[in-house]
């Protein structure tokens, strides 16, 4: 069976600029790259379904995505940039954090058993190496890294098939990173798609099989295998000739 | 010919919806009830008008100040200034000089504004509640010193409710454009708009949240001796009933709810249109039910409309 | 971050605290007051205490949602001369409830989509709409309402009613249950979790699959549906209908939902802490009273009283911590 892929078709970050038309299919983790505010960001939402392009439009197999509700029941996850902002719960707990987008499958009889939700988290917890003492504490007891562990285990529960990540490793520890970087390629290896828009080079050259690299928003080159190097993403992101 | 339509555009960009309603309103009353609405008549009109210009000038600053600022004592300090003025200067002590009751009133709005900004500002109750707290607190002390409606008042203050309103509201505008030149006026729109920017960049924002209320309170003394004037008698039930007619003003005229962002001018037009609505609705000779069903359906559609317009402004600059 | 971390003991501490004030009034009022813990006193309590608990769902999940709601005291009296005035006119009492139930649905509903959708503060939304529905009630009954209350609600709310051997009224237990189920409902269902993400943090919410605008009617229509209970039981307790039985519930409900913890911001607080603030504002209430103050006094102390309490606990966060 043949993984769905998760396409741009002509789509324009805004009028005039060139159309990006682009594939990404399962088992890819693609980087998008470029200086800030070159368009990088919008793509990435405008494949969520969060942002609407000027022209052009995103499909997912066969069928078109229309905005973010759509996106998420064809299987496409978005996570956001800042955490404190549209991420965490600060008045919630660790385990109200991890559920809220999946609290439907912990609904035994009418009630959410807090058992099952109880047995999620930690299945989740080990696969990420939360370190937490106590879930049912506020999410804000714990350190960034862990935070973005949990709302990467919020992610992960509703099993999408294309994770579409926004610089997700944006102040996390260097351990964490790492635990966060082998579950990228877990999931990779298991058949999911993953885009990551990274202000890390590093990063990206070290995840990813290509990269997008961002300028005037539109996607000015695309890098794979061994053109993949620091200095060659570098001179396209600041518009050298190439 | 051009050119006149594009400024015609830009006037349309400024002008708030309120302004343009405010327009309207003073047109069909002028078409519908002539008499009234005669040119002669306007200073009485004014008169009428004034205790909730104030009440609205008074609930701003608090708003601006951003956070859920928000001023619900407005009203009742109104009505307790009235009947400090009435019953205990002039009726208890025979005490009738303005020098003697205009500062009497300022300072007792000062005093309490000063206490709103201790509960809101200092203490950092969330600001309906500490509001919500001296609301019952200057609506209890109200009805005790002033059980039931007491007469008269003094005849000065009384002759301030005609034409001559225009001497305490414009009082109230020259205040204002004083305190807009001082620093602390731009500090209170940056807390107002960002307080964690406005903290980081060094501004007081305790200190600056704390003057909103007091200047409010200033201000809600003023606007309790407009209203003293306009009903010439004390009356311990009035007072309260302008805070939430004034907070629609204030919203109707622009200013957001979410701070940062008004002006003296929106809250004016704001008490104005909802004056002129009801004024409006008056000479329809309709019952006060109807009256009362109309103001609350008009002032949720035009609140919806300025948001609307508001929207769609922005998306044009954009 | 260490008062972070004590967050959920810091929310129950604050709902035991209030019980304890109001355990605390309690003891005072029997002290000071002959006859205030006798059966008759006590009942006449727990009745007006519950209606009171009633009228302050509504508000108790609007504020937990970070919204707030000035409709509640419209939408009682809306129910309560409708309520009488259908009732009066030989309609079936279902029926009769039905009827404003769905009404009361409908006008919380349009407070909660205004209010997110279109961007404004509820604050101005639920006034507005306050207003006109009260304005809608006064025009209809040309301001002097009629009808009455069936016996079985008369009988519901009576403060002389009693369950078998058990001395009060059905009001009593009912309420009793019915926080039960509220408490699980915020505790235990997927949208008493919604509930509390959405108050919490809105933006977060949108990227969690919370619909905001869908969270906000459903709210605002619970709120307009128990302020419509509250209006139809104090139908029973008064006897007849009064279009502003439910103006001294404006500040009541939003002072009992404060008092028990509930933060004005949003996403804190719960459904126990109201009930607490309702007994609070009971004991206050009828200590007061007992102690012959005057209604103008009473309203005094309490203001002193809710901004005491609240700056115990209900503080804000300088905002030097919220960098």
């Amino acid at each position: 069976m043949t993984e769905a892929a998760l396409a741009a078709n002509e789509v324009a970050l805004r009028a005039g600029a060139a159309p990006i038309s682009n594939e990404v299919s399962g088992g890819e983790i693609v980087g998008l790259a470029g200086l800030d505010g070159h368009g990088q960001e919008r793509f990435l939402k405008i494949l969520a379904g969060l942002e609407t392009a000027a022209s052009g439009a995103v499909s997912f197999g066969e069928s078109p995505v229309h905005g973010f509700y759509d996106a998420v029941s064809k299987g496409i996850a978005y996570l956001g940039r800042d955490r404190r902002a549209t991420g965490i719960f600060s008045s919630l707990s660790i385990l109200d954090n991890f559920a809220i987008s999946t609290v439907w499958h912990d609904v035994r009889s009418g009630l959410i058993s807090r058992r099952a939700r109880r047995q999620r988290y930690e299945s989740f917890k080990e696969r990420l190496s939360v370190v937490a003492p106590d879930p049912r504490l506020s999410i804000t007891t714990l350190s960034g890294g862990n935070q973005q562990k949990i709302l990467l285990a919020r992610l992960m529960a509703m099993e999408p098939q294309v994770y579409l990540l926004n610089d997700p490793t944006r102040g996390v520890d260097v351990a964490t990173r790492h635990v966060l970087y082998g579950v990228f390629r877990e999931l990779a290896a298991a058949g999911t798609s993953i885009v990551i828009l990274s202000t890390e080079i590093e990063e990206i050259l070290l995840l990813c099989d290509r990269v997008l690299v961002f300028r005037e928003d539109t996607v000015a080159a695309e890098i794979a295998g061994a053109e993949m190097t620091n200095e060659r993403v570098i001179s396209v992101m600041f518009g050298e000739p190439q | 010919m051009r050119a006149s339509d594009s400024s015609l555009a830009t006037l349309w960009q400024r002008t708030s919806f309120g302004g343009v309603l405010l327009l309207v309103l003073l047109i069909a009353n002028i078409f519908l009830n002539p008499p009234r609405f005669v040119f002669t008549n306007w200073g009485t009109l004014i008169g009428l008008a004034a205790p909730l210009i104030g009440a609205a000038i008074a609930s701003t600053p608090a708003i601006l100040a951003g956070r859920g600022g928000l001023d619900l004592s407005v009203g009742p300090l109104m009505g307790f200034v009235n009947a400090i003025v009435i019953k205990v200067l002039f009726l208890d002590n025979g005490i009738a000089s303005p020098f003697v009751i205009v500062p009497v009133a300022l300072i007792t709005g000062l005093v309490v504004g000063c206490i709103n900004g201790f509960l809101a500002a200092v203490l950092r109750i969330q600001p309906i509640v500490a509001t919500l707290g001296t609301f019952l607190v200057l609506t209890g002390v109200t009805l005790t010193i002033l059980p039931a409606p007491l007469g008269p008042a003094p005849d000065w203050l009384k002759s301030l409710a005609g034409p001559l309103s225009i001497v305490p509201l414009a009082a109230i505008f020259l205040i204002w454009a004083a305190v807009k030149r001082l620093p602390i006026f731009g500090q209170l729109m940056a807390v107002g708009s960002d307080d964690r920017a406005a903290f980081t960049a060094g501004v007081p924002v305790t200190q600056v949240r704390f003057f909103a209320y007091a200047f409010g309170g200033m201000l809600s003394g003023i606007a309790g001796l407009m209203l003293t004037s306009l009903i010439g008698s004390a009356d311990p039930n009035i007072g309260p009933t302008f805070t939430l007619t004034a907070i629609a003003a204030v919203a109707l005229g622009g200013v957001s709810l979410a701070g940062g962002r008004g002006s003296i001018t929106g809250a004016t037009t704001g008490a104005l249109v909802i004056f002129l609505l009801q004024s409006v609705l008056t000479t329809f000779n309709v019952s006060t039910h109807l009256l009362q069903l109309a103001n609350g359906a008009i002032l949720v559609t035009a609140v919806v409309l300025t948001a609307l317009q508001d929207r769609l402004q922005r998306g044009g600059a954009r | 971050m260490t008062l972070n971390r004590h967050l959920f003991a810091a929310a129950q501490a604050r709902v035991v605290g209030a019980l304890l004030v109001a355990l605390a009034l309690h003891a005072a009022g029997t002290l000071l007051i002959p006859g205030y813990s006798s059966p008759f006193a006590l009942r006449a309590m727990l009745v007006i205490a519950s209606i009171l608990a009633v009228a302050s769902v509504g508000q108790t999940l609007v504020i937990i949602l970070g919204g707030i709601d000035l409709s509640i005291p419209f939408v009682i009296g809306f129910a309560n001369v409708v309520a009488a005035k259908l009732f009066g006119d030989g309609w079936n009492f279902g029926v009769v409830c039905a009827v404003v139930a769905i009404a009361a649905l409908l006008i919380g509903g349009f407070n909660g989509y205004i209010s997110r959708a279109v961007g404004i503060h509820p604050l101005i939304v639920t006034l507005g709409t306050g207003m006109t529905v009260q304005g809608a009630v006064l025009l209809w009954t040309a301001g002097f309402p009629s009808g009455s209350a069936p016996q079985a609600v008369s009988d519901f709310v009576s403060i002389g009613g009693s369950i078998g051997p058990i001395p009060v009224p059905l009001v009593v237990p009912s309420v009793a249950v019915m926080t039960v189920v509220i408490v699980l409902v915020l505790a235990l269902t997927p949208y008493g979790r919604r509930l509390y993400a959405m108050g919490s943090n809105p933006q977060a919410a949108a990227l969690a699959l919370i619909k905001p605008v869908q969270m906000w009617v459903i709210t605002y229509a619970l709120s307009a549906l128990f302020a419509a209970m509250a209006g139809v039981l104090l139908l029973g307790f008064t006897g007849s209908a009064y279009g502003e039985v439910g103006q001294p519930y404006l500040f009541q409900t939003i002072a009992a939902v404060v008092i028990g913890g509930t933060v004005l911001v949003g996403g804190i607080g719960g459904y126990l802490g109201t009930i607490a603030g309702v007994l609070v504002l009971s004991e206050i209430n009828t200590v007061l009273i007992g102690l012959g103050l005057s209604a103008s006094s009473i309203q005094a102390v309490l203001g002193v009283v809710i901004v005491a309490l609240v700056s115990f606990y209900g503080r804000e966060r300088h905002v030097r911590e919220m960098i």
